[in-house]
């Protein structure tokens, strides 16, 4: 009854072709905002922020990385991981070479570096398809874990085999990275990347790039016939996703765990990227946000649940109810909704417009 | 005696000259054994509705895909707006001005009807990669102009109600007309329309009958239409050109060819 677009007419194209044209979603994302930048940060606990909140937005920009790739241009990659370990280590060279310089711009910078590998290792796409190509990108993950091991110069010749994220301060004294960054300072970074980069992609994906993504991923033969140079779609996907990535896997290290090695970016986590896009819904970036939630954040309540009621339970045995849980849910995605939970939402939106009165 | 009178017959009573638009000479494709084209050689001239027809697999999709850069016939040559070539990559025909509908609907299913239709104005779109990222300036002006353009195309093909929807959830009817819709989108100078009517009920047939006339008549588009029902083909076409087993067995005006022996035993699957 309250959630309706009547009475709220579009007088130009422009009003019409904003991210949200309808009112009320207007201030529903005010509200979050507001909630995430002012509430959070004031009232979150350390734990909250640095297990939780942090995590979350991570995987999230990374799922965003997958989702340009295999939710908008239908290429499907199983190099996600890889690629965030490149922009983690590019990261850590480039503060090391200029220890100086603000570690935000450097998060950024590391994104260049994994958008150039994306694109070399997206090079077989313009030949192959579908599951061929995931094999290509399978490669590409195995060959850059090796990387990763075998090139010391990487993580500076350390015996751990690690990257050891230092002590970065930036904008005066304020300790952005390293062991001594509060979770709120590495929260606030965090949330302002992923906000201006979803911002991005959705400026992006809703212009001519986007649509040429999209028509590549439809209808390859008629995106063709419609002008769309299927290198340039491709390549450009492959860049603009694995930049997406890089940064994802740059923030992993600098702002989350404070030291990582290879694990850390292994073909596991490729597909637990993969799992968040299917489950939030593959081309879509408010499902990017949901899957992410789904399988961050849903395991760690369903752990805290048995302390809170005071069941006994094992710790193993919530273990395997969480990996029954997610297994069925990815199943039962894939059959049943494979738009996932934005489409869901999209769904019960659509309801609640017309709520209670399903026929007007 | 005969031969002496020819000449200067014709020549008088031959109308004006036309433009030629599209040359197609002496082509021939095939696919390992099959021969799809036979030494085909036929034109289009600017602003005519030349008509395509001929039995299955006669070879009029394979026509379409030479024209369009999709195949590449192994014989003959292609000349366009007085440029010859014989193999071209798709977009570059589309950039030269070719745009076409297909057999089997080749929608974006993913995409709203919108969209599908703004995709067309693809190669009209120019800002640069940060215009686009950030949405602002001259890559959202960009945007609105060209969604003026899109929303004139959907109004004149009347498919206001569908705008948001997502194509895949369109009737068959109307997904042929959003294609339409699409290719128009990109202004072209030849459209290519392969049984844009296939499938339809009388009433839906009709319809696209108009909008093939109108596009013709009010945007001076020039079309080559493949079509089965002899009925719309008399009414539309200018000229016809008949393909069989991949080779040319008539060219003419309807009445000419319909009156034609050879494309009567085609059509009636008289052994050769
Ligand atoms: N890609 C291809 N590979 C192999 N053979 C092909 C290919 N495309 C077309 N052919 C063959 O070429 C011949 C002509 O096909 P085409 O699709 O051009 O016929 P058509 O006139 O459009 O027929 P219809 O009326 O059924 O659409 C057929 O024998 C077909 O099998
Ligand atoms: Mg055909």
């Amino acid at each position: 009854m309250f959630y309706r677009e009547v009475g709220q007419f579009k007088t130009s194209y422009k009003a019409d072709q904003s991210i949200f044209p309808i009112l009320q979603d207007r201030i529903g994302i005010a509200v979050i905002l507001f909630v995430a930048f002012a509430i959070i940060p004031a009232f979150g606990s350390d734990f909250f922020l640095s297990s939780i909140m942090i995590p979350f937005l991570i995987f999230a920009l990374a799922t965003i990385g997958l989702n340009i790739l295999t939710g908008y241009t239908g290429q499907l990659s199983l190099g996600t991981g890889a690629f965030m370990g490149v922009g983690a280590y590019a990261c850590y060279k480039l503060t090391t070479f200029f220890p100086d310089v603000n570690i935000i711009i450097m998060v950024l910078l590391s994104g260049f570096f994994s958008a150039a590998v994306g694109m070399i290792f997206g090079l077989p796409s313009l030949r192959i398809k579908g599951f061929y190509l995931a094999v290509t990108t399978l490669a590409a993950q195995f060959f850059l874990e090796w990387c990763f091991i075998r090139i010391s110069w990487l993580y500076n010749y350390n015996n751990s085999g690690a990257i050891e994220v230092p002590r970065r301060e930036g904008f005066g004294d304020i300790v952005l990275a390293g062991a001594a960054a509060t979770p709120a300072t590495r929260y606030l970074v965090v949330l302002s990347i992923v906000v201006l980069m979803t911002w991005i992609a959705s400026n992006i994906i809703r212009g001519r790039i986007g649509r040429s993504w999209m028509m590549i991923r439809d209808m390859d033969i008629a995106a063709e016939l419609m002008g769309v140079r299927p290198l340039y779609a491709k390549l450009s996907a492959f860049a603009v996703s694995s930049f997406y990535c890089g940064v994802a896997g740059a923030m992993m290290v600098f702002f989350w765990l404070g030291a990582a090695e290879v694990e850390s970016f292994d073909i596991n986590h490729s597909f637990l990227y993969l799992f968040m896009a299917i489950i939030g819904g593959l081309g879509s970036l408010v499902g990017s946000f949901m899957g992410a939630a789904f399988i961050w954040i849903l395991p760690i309540i369903i752990r805290a649940l048995p302390e809170t009621f005071g069941i006994d339970i094992n710790a193993a045995t919530v273990e395997h109810i969480n990996f029954m849980l997610i297994g069925g849910m990815i199943i039962f995605f894939l059959i049943v909704e494979p738009h996932g939970l934005a489409r869901l939402w999209q769904i019960a939106k659509e309801k609640l417009r017309t709520w209670p009165f399903p026929y007007t | 005696m005969n031969m002496a009178v020819a000449p200067t017959g014709t020549a008088a009573s031959k109308p004006a000259a036309q433009e030629v638009l599209l040359d197609v000479k002496n082509v021939s494709l095939s696919f390992g054994g099959v021969q799809a084209i036979k030494d085909v050689s036929f034109n289009i001239n600017k602003g005519e509705i030349r008509a395509i027809i001929g039995p299955n697999g006669a070879g009029k999709t394979s026509m379409l895909n030479v024209i369009n850069g999709f195949y590449h016939p192994q014989v003959g040559e292609i000349t366009f707006k007085g440029e010859t070539r014989s193999a071209m990559r798709p977009y570059v025909a589309a950039s030269q001005g070719i745009a076409r509908t297909f057999q089997n609907v080749a929608l974006f299913r993913g995409m709203s009807t919108l969209d599908n239709i703004m995709s067309g104005r693809t190669l009209k779109m120019h800002k640069n990669f940060f215009w686009q990222m950030l949405r602002f300036g001259p890559a959202l002006d960009e945007e609105i102009e060209h969604r003026h353009k899109v929303e004139e195309i959907i109004d004149f093909l009347e498919i206001q109600h569908i705008r948001r929807t997502p194509v895949g959830r369109l009737p068959y009817g109307l997904q042929k007309r959003v294609e339409l819709a699409r290719a128009l989108a990109m202004e072209p100078e030849l459209l290519l329309l392969d049984e844009p009517m296939a499938g339809m009920n009388l009433e839906e047939k009709e319809d696209m009958s108009r909008f093939i006339l109108d596009v013709n008549d009010q945007f001076g588009t020039t079309i080559a239409l493949i079509e089965h029902d002899m009925g719309v083909v008399m009414d539309l076409s200018t000229r016809v050109v008949v393909l069989d087993h991949g080779e040319k067995i008539a060219d003419g005006t309807p009445e000419e060819v319909s009156a034609n022996q050879d494309v009567i035993d085609a059509y009636l699957g008289v052994a050769h």
